[in-house]
């Protein structure tokens, strides 16, 4: 799994590329929160256009985030869902819950 | 149709979606063998059930494939291993990427229902704790447990027992999920319930599962492929439509619930009557 | 003929059943000691609640039974003593006893019925409702997860369980000692004091491991090796305690033994 982070504005947009999976997702956890709880970035986007494969420990990742930008009043927000990864969301029962957008510039407007 | 050449010798078409193939294998307790050459291809994203009476060796079929028991011959191929030949690390390595849901649920009792589907993953991941809470909760929340967390599994009934253990196999989003007996034990209306459960989980996460039972009626709702094992040898695998139109004796008998014919031949008996006693294989 | 057969198959398979037993000791020491060096973490909290269960809940029932020992011992030693007007040595007597053999044999005796055979009961009970296979399945290996909490427990707190026994013993012997032997509490305690060696309580503790060893490699084979079926939990709690102890006495003989011929040599 890679990690790219690209600022844009006051927003950053969290680039993943590869599988998120048991091995990986403890990076994505600390980038999701050092972004959220320690600098407070006022919007996060997670792009997950490059993500083949996402387990389980790669979602309670995202649902970590979720839950640190709402302790913060941060936006939070997942583009590039994979028919996978949106089959995964769905069953977990989490696709209503995340904001979610069809690409960057929706989720930056 | 992959129909064409179910019943062809597996080992002719090497199709690089197969999970498990088996090959020629054998098990033995002692010096009684249970499993007398056994060949068998489980496909990726398939539901293979098998099927067959008390004592026919479906049970030691399934130990052998989770490496409980270790073959006498012949080979298990997993994830490009041998199992038969396999190190105890690489063993390890393997039944990583395997769930496995026991007949009596084999929960700790000394462990709440979370703890229990959280242990692989504290066993066996550097993942924090609070990542490790969230994915125990979504797996019970994937097997109709939501919110029972913290209760203790002496405290949950039989059906939800095995739900919670069906979550424990879940937990590292294994490739192949095993299950023993799925509905043993289970009244009707919970035996459907879990039915319904391996039938959502094999659409939602495309897993292979693999399933021993004797309730026929369970078999045919979940199974992809069938096989029949009696006395330790497959005699009868296909489709669920394929096994239903099965001619051999032992398999109509075994499917329209007849009675095991008394003895067979005079000799058998009269053998089985004067035979001198045999020690206990295992105590 | 058929006697001797029997006897050399007997032999066998106690050298047999000792070998399983150093293996799964070793196994667990393994676990313990080198494990965590290699990348499989030590679960200190499953070991620190067996040492719990194992040591101090034990500490009531062993306190009253090695103060009766204790005061067993000055009696019986009194008997003779009085005999040779050497009645002020029942406190030399009561403090060797207890701290070289009775001390250790006694916290043994006591934590098998405690400890040993709760870790058969345990142990086989998993095993009985599959939970050893499922720990398997998980790649979780049974010994580092259930046997190494106990067998760090086990050698960690049975030498701490004899010394208290044996301050309870001599604490009993003292209550024979002021009561009859014109002692007072600090003159019978003088005279402890100045009848111990440090190799007295030392041998004590030595042997003290060596039975916490066994214990729990006996009470944890006894589990692991459970059959099928909720009456086999039963043999094996049995079991474990009758070769617990006959197996706790052979060291005791083997290990006072090595002490009695090192110490002339």
């Amino acid at each position: 799994m890679k990690i790219v982070e690209r600022n844009i504005g006051e927003s950053i947009v969290i680039d993943i590329t590869g599988d998120i999976d048991l091995s990986s997702s403890p990076d994505l956890r600390k980038v999701l929160l050092r972004e959220l709880k320690e600098k407070r970035t006022p919007r996060v986007i997670v792009n997950l256009a490059g993500v083949r494969y996402i387990d389980s420990s790669g979602v309670a990742s995202l649902v970590e985030g979720l839950k640190a930008s709402r302790d913060t009043g941060l936006r939070f927000a997942l583009v590039g869902l994979s028919k996978g990864a949106r089959e995964v969301l769905q069953l977990s029962r989490l696709i209503k819950i995340f904001e979610i957008h069809d690409n960057e510039e929706q989720a930056l407007a | 149709m992959p129909d064409a050449n179910k019943m062809a010798a597996p080992a002719q078409n090497p199709d690089s979606d197969v999970m498990i193939s088996l090959r020629d294998l054998r098990v033995s307790y002692g010096t009684r063998e249970i499993l007398h050459g056994i060949n068998l291809d489980v496909r990726r994203a398939e539901t293979l059930v098998i099927l067959g009476g008390s004592g026919s060796g479906k049970s030691t079929l399934l130990r052998t494939l989770v490496g409980l028991e270790r073959p006498s011959s012949g080979e298990i191929w997993l994830r490009g291993k041998n199992l038969a030949t396999i190190s105890d690390k690489d063993l390890d390595e393997i039944r990583r990427k395997l769930g496995m849901s026991f007949q009596s649920g084999a929960l700790f009792g000394s462990m709440t229902v979370g703890e229990n589907v959280g242990l692989p993953l504290r066993e066996h991941t550097k993942l924090e704790d609070s990542t490790i809470e969230i994915m125990t909760r979504l797996k019970l929340e994937q097997v109709g447990l939501g919110g029972f967390e913290d209760y203790y599994p002496s405290e949950l009934s039989g059906g939800m027992k095995k739900r919670a253990a069906v979550a424990r196999a879940l937990s590292m989003d294994p490739e192949i999920l095993f299950f023993d007996e799925p509905s043993a034990g289970l009244d009707p209306i919970i035996a459907a319930g879990i039915d319904q459960l391996i039938l959502e989980l094999k659409q939602a996460f495309h897993m292979t599962i693999i399933v021993v039972t004797h309730e026929l009626a369970s078999a045919f709702l979940i199974a992809d492929q069938m096989v029949y094992i009696d006395k330790g040898v497959i005699i009868a695998q296909g489709t669920p439509a394929e096994m239903k139109a099965n001619p051999l004796p032992r398999v109509r008998q075994f499917f329209d619930r007849v009675a095991e014919p008394e003895v067979e031949q005079e000799m058998d008996y009269l053998q089985m009557l004067t035979a001198e006693h045999r020690r206990p294989v295992r105590r | 003929m058929e006697l001797t057969a029997q006897i050399g198959r007997g032999v066998l398979d106690g050298l047999a059943y000792v070998g399983a037993l150093t293996r799964l000791s070793l196994q667990a020491a393994y676990y313990a000691f080198i494990g965590p060096f290699r990348g499989r973490p030590l679960r200190v909290e499953r070991a620190f609640s067996q040492a719990m269960e194992v040591g101090v809940r034990a500490l009531p029932v062993l306190s009253v039974i090695t103060f009766f020992i204790g005061l067993i011992l000055a009696l019986q030693g009194a008997y003779e003593l009085r005999k040779f007007g050497a009645i002020h040595f029942v406190a030399d007597a009561v403090a060797i006893s207890m701290t070289r053999e009775l001390g250790p044999l006694i916290t043994a005796i006591v934590v098998i019925g405690r400890s040993g055979s709760a870790f058969a009961a345990e142990i086989g009970t998993m095993k009985v409702n599959e939970e050893i296979d499922a720990l398997e399945t998980m790649a979780i290996s049974p010994v580092q997860f259930l046997v190494t909490p106990k067998f760090l427990a086990m050698i960690l707190m049975l030498p701490c369980l004899t010394i208290w026994a044996n301050f309870m013993g001599i604490l009993g012997g003292s209550l024979f000692g002021v009561a009859q032997a014109d002692f007072s509490f600090l003159g019978y305690i003088n005279a402890t004091v100045d009848a111990l060696f440090l190799r007295d309580i030392i041998t004590g503790l030595i042997k003290s491991v060596m039975f916490g060893m066994t214990i729990t490699a006996v009470g944890c084979s006894e589990g692991l090796n459970t059959g099928v079926g909720a009456e086999s939990v039963g043999k094996s709690t049995t079991a474990a305690v009758v070769i617990s102890i006959f197996l706790v006495v052979v060291v005791d003989l083997v290990f006072t033994s090595l002490f009695f011929f090192a110490g002339k040599g």
